[in-house]
């Protein structure tokens, strides 16, 4: 069995604009759980298929110190700042981006067998060992052809016969070797009629160009009024456009008319040099490629996956990858459009210059047993088991914490759940130079408590359990459910209700799941982003804040037996 | 530094676990005083070869055996038991072949396993007892051969286990930069055969 760590996700508050509606539909269609109620009084449940979406650590989440809000990776907005290659830590325009794609364009590679990086080598040493050594610094520059190399898995280019003329430009070399040297040509003649190649478009940008070409002007030709030519340019060069536009301010609708009464053909591109392709349906190459290499010599999906161009299907088929460019992401809050979380600009510099967790703001929950069990460490189903949760306070102001559990967990198998103590105030979280003393006036408590009432120590209802410096811990009682799959006692059915569902039980359905209703209200100083008068006046003046979220509490599993 | 050593002392009983072993050097081996040499079968070591400090070699389970050229690393282990109690029919304990690498942390267990000329037995692997490694394989770090297998040659094993040939054709230049490699290690171990022969 394996061991289970016990975990608290929390409820991001985007999920409720979006999932309210539909959440009577996508939850399981299980016995026990009835969503009649509507509105807020809905409690959460924290198996639904929707909740996964919203649910986070707490290391997860970001907070807006604006709106006072818990915001999530889901709901943020984000911003590009900063555009690089993740090898060679180069900066790339955002205008070079759109000219020659997202993929680095110097010399940074991935090995197409097992993505380590590429190195580039020569293929012949230059010198003899024995003129070489240790103080001949001037070793002589090795001469003749470069491959790129991988120290990992000793993929090498020339296994797929590339081999380079130099050690520089090594994307640029690449390019030519493998779309040949009129590449240039194909991509950049958009407009161009596609008649004026001699050779045949070869590579899938190239067909690409030469079917938009001739589809634009099949457009044009058909209907050269109608400049809604989707597969047209966009941009003004084109004669589909300048049609359009000269169309709009002559005013002949005439034309116009004319065209919409006559249905014209259009014809389909049907040579090579419309960027036409048969399939090719003779595979006996391949399959005599297969008979040959066997299954060593074909890709793997993955290998396939990673290539930046598609149709790999032998591994003498796979191209160095040049890496895929990275972003640094600078993040808004949503609704009042503040930046919460902002990186330097910098690549290098790993630093944050705004970063609002929301570990500063709301207060972490650790689950630990009260009385650990031996043995497994599973719950043992319809026996009391009691569980501290610690509230640890991260604000420098005392937070009220009123915490709410429905008697029961949603879901199939119901275990019933009790907090003992569901209103408790934490106290701050005092100023770093105060920290020694707290800890040896917490060390002298503990050993107090240790020494004295060791054994009478209980869990009480209404009292806390234990209260620290800016902690507190409570206790929660659970009886675990029995995980016996049976149909209910005829008594207990509703006429007319749901069938019960009597399936096998599912992944991770024996992990007991409690969903926590945290409230907290605290005072602190009125924030001061609203240029006002009042705020110079009063300096002292305290505002009430509250926060509430659910958050999902897995305590244990529960032993199937 | 002489202070602070005799400060610090190593919680493992000193000196040699087992009996001396019987050596065969050639004269122009390179091995640090710190090697560890223990076992009752003979432990041959070709000409050029280096081992580093702090590798173990135990030939308590059959005769080890070591080609020219070759680098032992760190911390290795070469010729460790087999968890597998039953005795294996090969007299040899482990053959490592000419220019072959075995890096730091590596263990090689005893009873027929061979190293194959020019093989790369990567940082924190484990051959398995009896398996046989062929020419120029590569074992990236912490691969696991299983006893009794069989690698064939310039087989390259990788990523948990994922295998492919290596077609790259470079025997010579890597042979020529071992040797290169073996002449700055010379310069930077301190050697002492004689402590163990």
């Amino acid at each position: 069995m394996a061991s289970f760590t016990p975990y608290t996700y929390i409820q991001c508050p985007c999920h409720d604009s979006t999932s309210q509606s539909q959440s009577a539909d996508d939850a399981p269609p299980t016995a026990s759980q009835d969503l009649s109620e509507s509105g807020d009084d809905h409690t959460f449940h924290p198996r639904a298929q929707r909740s996964t979406f919203s649910l986070y650590p707490l290391e997860y989440l970001l907070y807006c110190d604006v709106c006072h809000q818990i915001r999530c990776p889901r709901c943020v907005t984000e911003e590009i700042v900063t555009i690089y290659c993740p090898n060679c830590l180069f900066e790339v325009g955002s205008s070079s981006l759109k000219t020659e794609g997202n993929r680095c364009t110097r010399s940074c590679f991935q090995c197409p067998i097992c993505i380590g990086p590429l190195a580039v080598q020569a293929l012949e040493s230059p010198s003899e060992p024995a003129l070489l050594s240790a103080e001949n610094a001037t070793t002589p520059i090795p001469a003749g052809p470069w491959v790129l190399t991988c120290s990992y898995c000793h993929w090498s280019s020339s296994e797929v016969g590339i081999k380079f003329d130099k050690p520089q430009g090594i994307f640029g070399q690449l390019q030519k070797l493998r779309y040949g040297e009129e590449q240039n040509k194909h991509v950049v003649s958009g407009d161009t009629s596609p008649t004026k190649h001699d050779s045949a478009p070869d590579t899938n940008k190239a067909r690409f160009a030469a079917l938009k070409s001739f589809y634009g002007s099949q457009t044009v030709n058909a209907n050269p009024s109608a400049g809604l030519s989707g597969l047209g340019d966009y941009g003004l060069n084109s004669p589909g456009a300048l049609t359009r536009i000269m169309s709009i301010y002559s005013g002949n609708n005439s034309n116009g008319l004319k065209q919409k009464n006559k249905s014209t053909v259009m014809r389909e591109a049907d040579s090579i040099n419309e960027g036409f392709r048969a399939s090719d349906l003779d595979e006996s190459s391949a399959i005599s490629q297969l008979r040959r290499d066997g299954w060593d010599g074909t890709v793997t999906c993955d290998q396939a996956k990673t290539q930046a161009e598609e149709g790999a299907q032998f591994a003498d088929q796979l191209w160095p990858i040049p890496y895929l460019l990275r972003t640094k992401r600078s993040k808004r809050c949503p609704v009042c459009r503040h930046i919460i979380s902002k990186p330097e600009s910098k690549v290098t510099n790993t630093r944050w210059r705004i970063r609002l967790v929301a570990n500063n703001s709301i207060p972490s929950i650790s689950i630990k047993p009260l009385n650990p069990p031996p043995g497994s460490g599973l719950l043992k189903p319809l026996q009391p088991a009691q569980f501290l949760l610690t509230f640890k306070n991260s604000l420098f102001d005392d937070v009220k914490v009123t915490l709410a559990t429905p008697a029961t967990t949603p879901g199939r198998f119901a275990s019933r759940v009790t907090v003992l103590c569901p209103e408790f105030q934490i106290d701050a979280n005092p100023d770093n130079d105060m920290y020694l003393d707290d800890v040896l006036k917490d060390g002298d408590k503990e050993r107090q408590r240790r020494r004295g009432d060791e054994g009478i120590h209980q869990a009480e209802a209404g009292k806390i359990w234990e209260r620290g410096r800016n902690w507190v811990s409570i206790v929660v009682e659970v009886v675990p459910a029995s995980l016996r799959i049976e149909p209910p006692p005829v008594l207990l059915r509703k006429e007319g209700g749901p069938a019960p569902d009597l399936s096998p039980l599912r992944e991770d359905e024996d992990i007991l799941e409690i969903p926590m209703f945290v409230r907290l209200e605290w005072e602190s100083e009125a924030s001061h982003d609203q240029v006002g008068a009042s705020v110079s006046r009063e300096k002292d003046v305290r505002e009430k804040r509250e926060l509430a979220y659910w958050c999902a509490i897995g305590i244990g599993r529960i032993s199937q037996e | 530094m002489a202070s602070s050593s005799t400060k610090r002392q190593s919680v493992l009983p000193r000196g040699q676990s087992g009996p001396k072993a019987p050596v065969n050097f050639s004269s122009s081996i390179t091995i640090a005083d710190s090697v560890l040499l223990t076992g009752n079968h003979t432990i041959n070591i070709s000409s050029e070869s280096v081992v580093h400090p702090r590798a173990k070699i135990d030939s308590a389970n059959g005769r080890i055996t070591i080609g020219r050229r070759c680098i032992v690393h760190e911390r290795t282990s070469i010729g460790v038991a087999s968890s597998n109690p039953t005795p294996g029919e090969s007299r040899d304990g482990v053959v490592i072949y000419d220019y072959a690498t075995v890096e730091a942390g590596a263990v090689i267990e005893s009873g027929g396993t061979v190293i194959g000329e020019g093989c790369l037995v990567g940082v924190g692997s484990r051959v398995g007892r009896g398996a046989q490694l062929g020419k120029h394989c590569v074992l990236t770090p912490k691969t696991v051969i299983q006893p009794g297998e069989a690698v064939p040659d310039f087989t390259v094993i990788y990523s948990n286990g994922t295998r492919r040939l290596d077609k790259r054709g470079v025997i010579d230049l890597k042979n020529k930069a071992q040797a290169r490699q073996i002449e700055v290690l010379r310069k930077l171990i301190p050697s002492n055969p004689a402590k163990f022969q």
